[in-house]
Parts: structure tokens; C-alpha cells; sequence
């Protein structure tokens, strides 16, 4: 039987549904995180499962119970929580705070009951004398979950434990965390920081406008289109020394600044890639060679692109490709990538966009790096010269929306000079 | 004596009993009429009789009007420690519920009416006080929740909303105007054994809170906290705040509005043993029983014949006591 159980719960103030559709189990030695944007009802999920707030729909059991049919010291000994914000302006010691869990335990204080052990098994037993006033905001946070362990339940709910520690407190209070679900606590916890959710937690529970966005291992929870779907950002998945983790840039909802298309490659258009999409444009490539660079990037952007073969010169799929992603485009932009046999036809095919009217910008290292003589036509065709990435995004945000795109004719820089 | 007091819960307790037979004595020594301890061993041995006037002193004067003001102090110390820490607000005093206002209201109506006699006033007093905390309590109540935010509202309103009438029935009032303004200010002259009696219903309810006192140190962490702890808190503040409520409308019932104890003993105790309620409950009786006691007997000696009145004692002697312990740079 699953320690604490939600069958399609509701829960709302008034008429507003904060909760709706909720439905899982928590089973015994889990040790799972709660996601989801601020607003989207994780707090009212642990207070429902804490029984400190009752559903207005479903059924919401603990080890099999209703949640309204505990008395509240019942519940206390079979589930812990450990609140975002406590506060307490009173002249208490520490021992006296943590003791003040042992509540629900009444007379019958349990083997582990003591405040200076259970202090010690988080190993701040030195505190056990302090004031509770005097405590930085590191050390309140590991005081009350020491008051949360003394109610010795098999459950321990925790509201945002990590959002007042620096680095070294979070990692510190997680890796604790791990070791008390190692003991055998079942753990639900919230969390913002979606990283350290991938890192410690085996499953994740996203929230996003009071619904079940997502449930599962966190690296198919958190993939990329749903931390987006759920936050309204953009988010990209990296693997570094055989961890993975997630960046983030905002995504501008709405605002459609138009489409560039990138040819480039080694390297030379990683940088505008990310610069482009953070500034909110759409953005391809190609023709790539897969491995490239250029080509991991835009796939970490989740970019289209036309790739070719590693090491392949560009076929005519990929050209094909190339040219269709080329004609959706509203800008071409060339970057300063050395061209040889293999890339040359990346070259033709933004002449051939500049032919059928669409502005094509390049970035003049692309002259000296030519060793397929094919460049030369960029000028003839209408190409408008830039010195480097950062001129060329100057140039696009005086350029702004599509609409004012600069007509093709309008050259100003002169290669020869 | 601070760290005394926090580390050992008793050494506090037997501290402040210490002081409060001392203040006891003394209460009982001094007097127009002076008595020696051996005199009131005597007194206190023999028990009232007829024809001696030092006994009828003791026995008749004395010893009530010190009784009463050593009740009328723990009544108030103990609710003003519920109150203060319920609400969660160190302004707060057992007046602020309204209840004193309620009383005042009862026994203003009983000295225009010529009820002259004194019981009748103060029957008339209790019950303006109860029926004040039936109504904040009313208006507090949502969906079967005390919402204690609400209630201090409601309080502060209703005693806005009583005093206005006690203002009206004074102007109203003609020669009884001197009684009533006497009356508001608070005194224990003239009290007897009727209004020890009407005290003494409120022992049970000065230990009432010693049970929750577990309960009442949880609560420092907010009612959500509580409720996570697995305290029943409506349970707990619905006993607690009608608590509280009796023991002010009785004090207030019997001496009139004295004020500064309810509001100054807490602190003072807080200050020296901690918030902790196993000890700040019984050492607050302790010390708002000798605190009222020597202010009365100030009240009484200092300019004798006449008589200050006793509220304005407690503040000329809580007051500068007060800024001294918050100097020393105590969280309250």
C-alpha cells in the first residue's frame, strides 16, 4: 500500500481551482522533488498531504486513510513537513525549538527522541545550546528540519528547504537528505533549482497551473520542450563529465523578430546561434557536417539545420534541405567559415537566395578563408559586408522587425576597402 | 539570577514565590496602622473575633484588600501572557479584547441606576465583560475558525464602541460622575470579602493555561507551524482566549481598569526566565501578584490618609523598571 495516495484531487479557495486532476503515489523509501513555476500549487499539494488543507474533490489517503479523519497529532507522527518560512522572534535555545517536535509524541518519546542526537545526526550537535535567534539562516533551516525529525513519521515533506542557502548549504542539506532516505524516510520535496532536482532526485513531479505537467526520472521529466512548455523559457540539455544539466535564456512570447538562417561551420557561428536566439529570432543552418562544432551547438539549441554526413562534402539531400530552410528565411548571414570543395555549394545557395530577393549578410573573414574561389559572386549577388558578430547584431537591432528588412540593392561596404 | 532562572525551571518559580511572600508581608505589615510580623503570625493564628481592633484590621481590611489585589495581579499577568503570545503582538494587553470596556460599561450602568450597593456593580461589571467576550468571540468565528486578527479587530472596536456609551451615561450621570471617573481608574479601597469571593472564581482558570503551556510554546511558531507540530489549535485558542477573557472580566469586575500589568508583567518575565511557558505562566502569576500588591500598598501608604490610585502606581513602577530590562538589550 502506497504510504500517501492522491486519487484525482481538486483543491481551491473559493471558486478558483488551484489544484485540479491530481493523481499519485508516494510509496514507501521514496525520495522525490517537486518542479513547477511559482503559483502552480506545490505548497497547496503538501499542505493537502499534511492535511492542513482538505480537498474540495478526490481522496487524499495517508497509509490508506483519509486525510480528514486523522487528528492532527496522528498525523504529526505519520507525517513530517518542514516549512518554507519559519520564524520565531522569541528567545528560545535550540534544544528547546527542536523538542517542540517531539509534540506528537507525547510521553512516549521514541528510541531516536532526543534533541542533541537528532542535531547530531545532522551534524550540527554544537548548536544544541545556542540561541535559536543567533542562528544564520543555513543553520535555522537544518534546526527546523531536526525539529521535523523528531516527530520520527515515515514521511517527511519539505517546502522549498534550499531557497535561503548558498551553494555549499544546498549540496550539504540534499546530500543529508539522500542519507535520511537511505535510513528508510520517504521524502517529497519542493524545489526551484531544476539542476540539483536532476541530481538528486530519482523522480520528479512537474507542476505547472495546478496540474501533473509531468511525472517521472528527472531526465525525461526535465527535457527541454517541457521545461519550456512549463516555464516559458528556453531551456538547453547539456552532458558534461557524465552529468547533465540544463542553461536557460528567456524566450520572448509572441514577438516573432523573423528568421535567420546561418551558414557557417567549425565553429565560426556558435556564438551568433546563441546570441540570435536569446535576442528572440529564429534561427537554422547549414549545410553542417554532423560532429561539427557549429552543428553541436544548434543541436544543444535545438536549431533546424541541414546536415551532411561527418567529413562528407554536402550531397544534394542535404543542398536540397539547405535551400528550403534558406527560402523560409528573412536574413542569410554568412559567417567567416573557411570554404573549400566540401562547403562550396553552401556558398551558391546564398547567392542563389540573394538572387530571389533575400538580404544576405556576411562577415568579411569569409574572403580570406576561401580556398574554393567561389566567394567572389556574394558581391556581384547583393551580399552586405560586416567585420564581425558583434557589428552584424547592431546592424539586426536597427534593422528590427522583417518588415523594415533593408532591400537587398542597399550595399554600403565596399570588399576592396 | 538570569541564567539561574534558565537553566533550572524551579529556580525561577521558588525565586519569584520568595519575592511574592515578601511582598505579601509587607502588604499586610503596612498600613495606617502598622503591624508587626508577630502581630499578623498572631492575627493569622487566631482568627477573626469581636472587639479587638487590630484584628478587625486584619482581618477586615487589610487582609481582604491585599487578597484581592494579589488575585487581581495574577488574573492579569496570566491573561496578558496568553494574549500577548496568542496574537503574537507584544502591544497587547488583556484590555484590548474589549472585555475591560464591557465591565466598565456594566458597572457604569449599576452607578447610575443607584445600585449602590458595591456587589451589585460589580455582578453588573462581570457581566458586561462576559457578554463583551460572547460578542468579540462572534465576530471572530469564520467557518468554525478563530481568526485571532479578526478578534483584536473586534476587540479594539467594541471597547471604542463601549466607552463611547460610558461617555454618554457620564455626561448623563450628574453627582455620579465622581464614581464612575473613580471607578474607571481603578482601586481596591472599600473591597471586602464579596469581591475576594468573586476573585477566587478565577483560580481555576489561572491554571487552566499551566496544561497548555506545551502547547502555547508551539504556537510562538504561528498556528501553522502548530497545526504541522499536531496541535489541535482551534481547540487550544478557543480554551485559552475564553480563558483569558474570564480572568480579565473578573479582575476588572472587582478593582475597576488597572492598567500596565497585564501588558508589562509578561515582558518583564519573559525577559528574566524566558519565553518558555512552564515557566513564564507561573512565575507571571507570581510576580503580577506581588507587582499589585506593593503598587497597592504604595497606593495606600504613600501619601496616607489619601489614596493615588493604584493604576497610576504600576505605571510609575513598571514603567521605569520596564525601559531598564529592555536597556540591557533582551528580545522580547
Amino acid at each position: 500500500m502506497a504510504m500517501v495516495s492522491l486519487h484525482d484531487v481538486a483543491f481551491g479557495y473559493d471558486e478558483r481551482l488551484v489544484l485540479r486532476r491530481i493523481s499519485f503515489d508516494l510509496e514507501d523509501g521514496d525520495f522525490i522533488g517537486i518542479v513547477g513555476p511559482n503559483a502552480s500549487g506545490k505548497s497547496t499539494l503538501i499542505d493537502l498531504i499534511d492535511g492542513i488543507l482538505r480537498p474540495v474533490s478526490g481522496d487524499v489517503l495517508v497509509n490508506g486513510v483519509p486525510t480528514r479523519k486523522y487528528r492532527r497529532r496522528d498525523m504529526a507522527k505519520e507525517v513530517a513537513l518542514v516549512p518554507q518560512h519559519f520564524d520565531l522572534d522569541f528567545d528560545l535555545a535550540v534544544r528547546e525549538v527542536v523538542e517542540m517536535g517531539s509534540y506528537c509524541r507525547g510521553k512516549d518519546v521514541g528510541s531516536c527522541g532526543d534533541a542533541e542526537q537528532t542535531l547530531a545526526r545532522l551534524g550540527v550537535a554544537d548548536l544544541a545550546g545556542r540561541r535559536f535567534s543567533e542562528l544564520s539562516g543555513g543553520e535555522k533551516q537544518l534546526v527546523v528540519l531536526a525539529q521535523a525529525l523528531m516527530q520520527q513519521a515515515q514521511v517527511l515533506l519539505l517546502d522549498e528547504p534550499a531557497s535561503a542557502l548558498d551553494v555549499s548549504h544546498q549540496l550539504r542539506l540534499f546530500d543529508l537528505l539522500r542519507q535520511l532516505n537511505g535510513d528508510g524516510l520517504t521524502v517529497l520535496c519542493i524545489l526551484h533549482d531544476l539542476n540539483l532536482a536532476i541530481h538528486y532526485f530519482d523522480k520528479l513531479l512537474v507542476l505547472s497551473g495546478g496540474e501533473v505537467a509531468a511525472y517521472g526520472p528527472p531526465e525525461e521529466v526535465l527535457r527541454p520542450e517541457i521545461v519550456e512548455a512549463v516555464y516559458g523559457v528556453r531551456a538547453y540539455l547539456h552532458r558534461h563529465a557524465g552529468r547533465t544539466f540544463l542553461t536557460f535564456s528567456p524566450r520572448l512570447r509572441g514577438e516573432r523578430l523573423g528568421r535567420v538562417h546561418l551558414v557557417c561551420g567549425g565553429g565560426t557561428g556558435s556564438g551568433l546561434m546563441r546570441e540570435l536566439v536569446d535576442a528572440g529570432y529564429d534561427v537554422s543552418a547549414g549545410v553542417l557536417n554532423a560532429l561539427d562544432t557549429d552543428e553541436a551547438t544548434g543541436q544543444e539549441l535545438g536549431l533546424p539545420m541541414a546536415v551532411e554526413a561527418p567529413f562528407s562534402p554536402v550531397g544534394d539531400e542535404a543542398h536540397g534541405e539547405n535551400l528550403a530552410l534558406m527560402r523560409a528565411a528573412d536574413l542569410v548571414i554568412v559567417t567567416a567559415v573557411p570554404v573549400s570543395h566540401g562547403n562550396a555549394r553552401n556558398i551558391a545557395a546564398a547567392v542563389e537566395a540573394a538572387s530571389t530577393g533575400t538580404p544576405v549578410w556576411a562577415a568579411r573573414g569569409v574572403l580570406d578563408g576561401d580556398f574554393a574561389g567561389v566567394t567572389g559572386e556574394l558581391d556581384p549577388a547583393g551580399a552586405r559586408y560586416f567585420a564581425g558578430d558583434e557589428e552584424m547584431l547592431t546592424a539586426l537591432r536597427e534593422r528590427g522587425a522583417p518588415a523594415a528588412a533593408a532591400p537587398p540593392a542597399a550595399r554600403t561596404a565596399d570588399p576592396g576597402a | 539570577m538570569t541564567r539561574l532562572a534558565r537553566t533550572n525551571p524551579w529556580s525561577g518559580i521558588a525565586l519569584a514565590a520568595g519575592i511574592f511572600v515578601t511582598c505579601l508581608l509587607l502588604a499586610l505589615a503596612f498600613g495606617p496602622a502598622s503591624l508587626s510580623l508577630g502581630q499578623i503570625w498572631r492575627q493569622a493564628t487566631t482568627g477573626p473575633a469581636q472587639g479587638d481592633l487590630a484584628n478587625a484590621i486584619f482581618w477586615q481590611i487589610r487582609l481582604p484588600r491585599v487578597l484581592l489585589a494579589c488575585l487581581v495581579g495574577a488574573e492579569l499577568a496570566v491573561a496578558g501572557v496568553i494574549l500577548q503570545d496568542l496574537f503574537l503582538n507584544p502591544l497587547t494587553d488583556p484590555y484590548v479584547t474589549g472585555v475591560s470596556s464591557g465591565a466598565a460599561l456594566g458597572a457604569t450602568v449599576g452607578i447610575v441606576l443607584h445600585l449602590a450597593q458595591l456587589p451589585w456593580i460589580t455582578v453588573l461589571a462581570l457581566i458586561g465583560g462576559f457578554v463583551t467576550v460572547g460578542v468579540v468571540w462572534m465576530a471572530a468565528r469564520r467557518r468554525g475558525r478563530i481568526d485571532v486578527f479578526v478578534l483584536l479587530l473586534a476587540g479594539v472596536t467594541i471597547s471604542y464602541l463601549a466607552s463611547a456609551v460610558v461617555t454618554v451615561l457620564m455626561i448623563r450621570a450628574g453627582q455620579d460622575m465622581h464614581a464612575i471617573v473613580y471607578w474607571l481608574m481603578g482601586s481596591f479601597s472599600g473591597r471586602g470579602w464579596t469581591e475576594v469571593e468573586i476573585a477566587l472564581i478565577a483560580v481555576p482558570f489561572m491554571i487552566v493555561p499551566l496544561f497548555f503551556a506545551k502547547e502555547m510554546d508551539i504556537l510562538l511558531q504561528g498556528e501553522k507551524r502548530a497545526l504541522e507540530l499536531g496541535v489541535e489549535v482551534e481547540r487550544t485558542k478557543r480554551v485559552l482566549l475564553v480563558t483569558a477573557g474570564l480572568l480579565t472580566a473578573i479582575a476588572v469586575s472587582v478593582c475597576g481598569i488597572i492598567g500596565f500589568v497585564g501588558l508589562v508583567v509578561p515582558h518583564i518575565v519573559r525577559l528574566l526566565v524566558g519565553p518558555g511557558h512552564c515557566r513564564l505562566l507561573p512565575v507571571s502569576l507570581l510576580v503580577g501578584a506581588s507587582m499589585l500588591c506593593v503598587a497597592d500598598l504604595l497606593s495606600r501608604t504613600v501619601i496616607a490618609p489619601n489614596e493615588i490610585p493604584v493604576g497610576v502606581v504600576t505605571t510609575f513602577v513598571g514603567a521605569p523598571l520596564f525601559v531598564y530590562l529592555l536597556r540591557r538589550g533582551r528580545k522580547i
